[in-house]
């Protein structure tokens, strides 16, 4: 069953008086389960396909089911809830609150939820940071953190909703080749526990990890 | 928890986190929410002073005062009031349970044995005690046969009895009042000085036949005399209805002004209103422009905040957060800044009220009102300043949030 269907779309941005097209048309289709690699080069439109996928922006026409929802037919808090639910994003800048401990940062789309049993919850997060092999730092805060650690928290966040989709926007651009290849190991780990795992990258060696890559050029898809 | 809870427990972590501007927020909420405290504690105090003096003075009463305002204005004290015109008052008044007269001299030196002491002499009818809520707290008041028959006896305040005996019990002893031999027959209880600083117990009262006959060479004039009324509801035109009466038995034409003065309850709260009404004002304009101040500060620093936090609200947003919970969050984090600023601010008004009462007499009085005005005008700030800048954040895009 598909996870995500796209189909013809389009994204057009107003920069200054001129219309772009970013996006000229992208049909893919994504399976639950899937392993997937969008390869691009600057300036391709990855991002913006990246941003559409986890349902930051919303297509300028065309159609994109996920999980069985029509995003274009959704408002701003539905959205919201969509991101929450179903999507789990690693960011390459890690992106965790400089403030707030390990364990808060991995809670962090706990908060969110609807509905939320807050004992679970952190028996739950103890448990995924056990799993990307962090427990004994659930009290640091992220700057006592190697690079490579903290992108292993944003996984757990990524994690913590149990979400269908996990979209990793150059998960490694940021690490040294021997923590790339840790953290590519982790997000292969999760996809062989059925996670459905989506890298945004223009490097090779990350996309190798993919069991399947997918190219972009000036907002298409080219195979 | 709620996810309100949840929420509101990220403001707090922020405003812990974010310790500057924490600083800068809570000291100028503080400083605006204690002159406001003080205000409001003034204000109350004030009341409360007048309520007190009110009740003192009796609620019920009217004082009748000898000689008009111009005479007084001048220093010069005439007596224009009569025991007849007391008669008068009483015979008119069938609701008037106390009309008592008194005349007093002022400076009198009162001897026992070799101290000596200048009090303030009070004639008075065995009344006295009744017509001022005074009680009598040793020996007794003055019986009508003290009256009619000039005895000189006399009931002391209680400075006088601190002066003169120490440890002695006075009641029944002798001291000399202008030279004339006197009894003492009771002690008054404590009244303390008025808000204009006289002291109230440092005077003697003695049958006011005894003191207009032996010692002023009186027969017909006394100072003031005093009114009380079973109906206080009825007082202002009861008061209008004595002036009218005396200014007939004073024979005074159409235009030609008072020659007394009627002392109402409505007039002591007027004073004590005038007295403090220029302090409550300067820190009422303090406060007000402080508070406001204190705003802008917020509002200022919120709206760096949130642009320096644009990465955060995008992940928050990233995650799940609605705009509403992002609002939310920023205005958690100001009203908690406000109320933390609100809770100093009153803790530092009731020692500033304390600095105050050192420079001036001067009636503060802190209750839950104080308090619970400073609280929800903390709130009002946070809420007021907050807003614009929580929803600036709330309304950042995500992915343009995020990649700031």
């Amino acid at each position: 069953m598909s996870l995500c269907v796209l189909e013809n779309v389009k994204k057009r941005y107003l920069i200054g008086e001129e219309e772009v097209e970013v996006l000229k048309g992208i049909n893919l289709q994504v399976e639950q389960g899937e392993f997937i690699a969008i390869m691009g080069p600057s300036g391709s439109g990855k991002t913006t396909l990246m941003n559409i996928l986890g349902c930051l922006d919303v297509p300028s026409s065309g159609s994109y089911v996920i999980a069985g929802k029509e995003v274009t037919q959704l408002n701003d808090d539905e959205l919201s809830v969509l991101r929450n639910e179903h999507i789990g994003f690693v960011f390459q800048n890690f992106y965790l609150l400089s403030y707030a401990t390990v364990l808060e940062n991995v809670l962090l789309p706990t908060l969110y939820m609807e509905r939320s049993r807050d004992g679970f919850t952190r028996k739950r997060a103890k448990e995924i940071l056990g799993l990307v092999g962090l427990s004994d730092r659930a009290k640091f805060k992220p700057n006592q953190l190697s690079g490579g650690q903290q992108q292993r928290v944003a996984i757990a966040r990524a994690l913590i909703n149990d979400p269908d989709l996990i979209l990793a926007d150059e998960p490694t651009g940021q690490l040294d080749s021997k923590t790339a290849s840790e953290i590519m190991d982790l997000l292969s780990k999760m996809n062989q526990r059925g996670k459905t795992v989506v890298v945004i990258t223009h490097d090779a060696n990350t996309a190798a990890y993919a069991r399947r890559t997918v190219r972009i050029l000036d907002g298409l898809i080219v195979d | 928890m709620g996810r309100l809870g949840r929420i509101l427990r990220q403001s707090v972590m922020a405003v812990r986190a974010f310790k500057l501007r924490t600083l800068f927020c809570v000291v100028s909420v503080a400083l605006g929410i204690s002159s406001i405290t003080i205000i409001v504690a003034a204000t109350e105090g004030a009341f409360k002073k007048a309520f007190d003096m009110v009740a003192l003075f009796g609620p019920d009463a009217l004082l009748v005062v000898s000689g008009s305002d111009e005479a007084r204005a001048i220093g010069k004290r005439e007596k224009t009031l009569t025991l007849e015109d007391v008669q008068a008052v009483k015979e008119a008044f069938p609701g008037a349970y106390v009309v008592a007269p008194s005349t007093s001299m002022g400076d009198v030196t009162v001897a026992y044995r070799d101290k000596k002491y200048q009090s303030l002499v009070v004639g008075s009818t065995s009344d006295f005690s009744r017509a001022w809520t005074w009680p009598v707290v040793e020996g007794s008041d003055f019986t009508d046969a003290d009256i009619r028959g000039l005895r000189n006896v006399a009931i002391l305040g209680s400075h006088v009895v601190e002066e003169l005996f120490a440890k002695e019990d006075p009641v029944g002893k002798y001291l000399f009042v202008k030279g004339i031999p006197v009894q003492v027959v009771g002690v008054l209880s404590d009244r303390g000085t008025t808000p204009t600083g006289q002291n109230l117990d440092n005077r003697l009262i003695m049958p006011i036949s005894t003191v207009m006959r032996k010692m002023q060479n009186e027969r017909k004039y006394i100072s003031v005399f005093r009114v009380r009324f079973v109906d206080q509801k009825k007082l202002s035109r009861y008061e209008e209805e004595v002036r009218l009466l005396l200014r007939q038995r004073h024979q005074l034409p159409e235009g030609v002004p008072d020659d007394f003065r009627i002392i109402s309850p409505k007039e002591i709260i007027k004073f004590l209103a005038a007295l403090t009404g220029s302090l409550v004002v300067f820190l009422g304009i303090v406060g007000v422009i402080s508070l406001v101040v204190a705003g802008f500060v917020l509002a200022n620093l919120f709206l760096l905040s949130v642009k320096e936090r644009s990465k955060e609200i995008g992940i928050r947003r990233s995650v799940g957060a609605r705009r509403n919970d992002i609002r939310l969050q920023f205005l958690g984090e100001a009203v908690t800044l406000t109320t933390i600023g609100g809770l100093i601010g009153f803790v530092s008004a009731i020692g500033g009220s304390r600095l105050l009462t050192l420079i001036a007499d001067f009636p503060i009085h802190f209750s839950w009102k104080a308090f619970a005005v400073g609280l929800l005008l903390s709130w009002f700030v946070g809420i007021a300043f907050g807003l614009q800048p929580a929803s600036r954040a709330a309304n950042l895009e995500p992915i343009e949030a995020i990649r700031t």
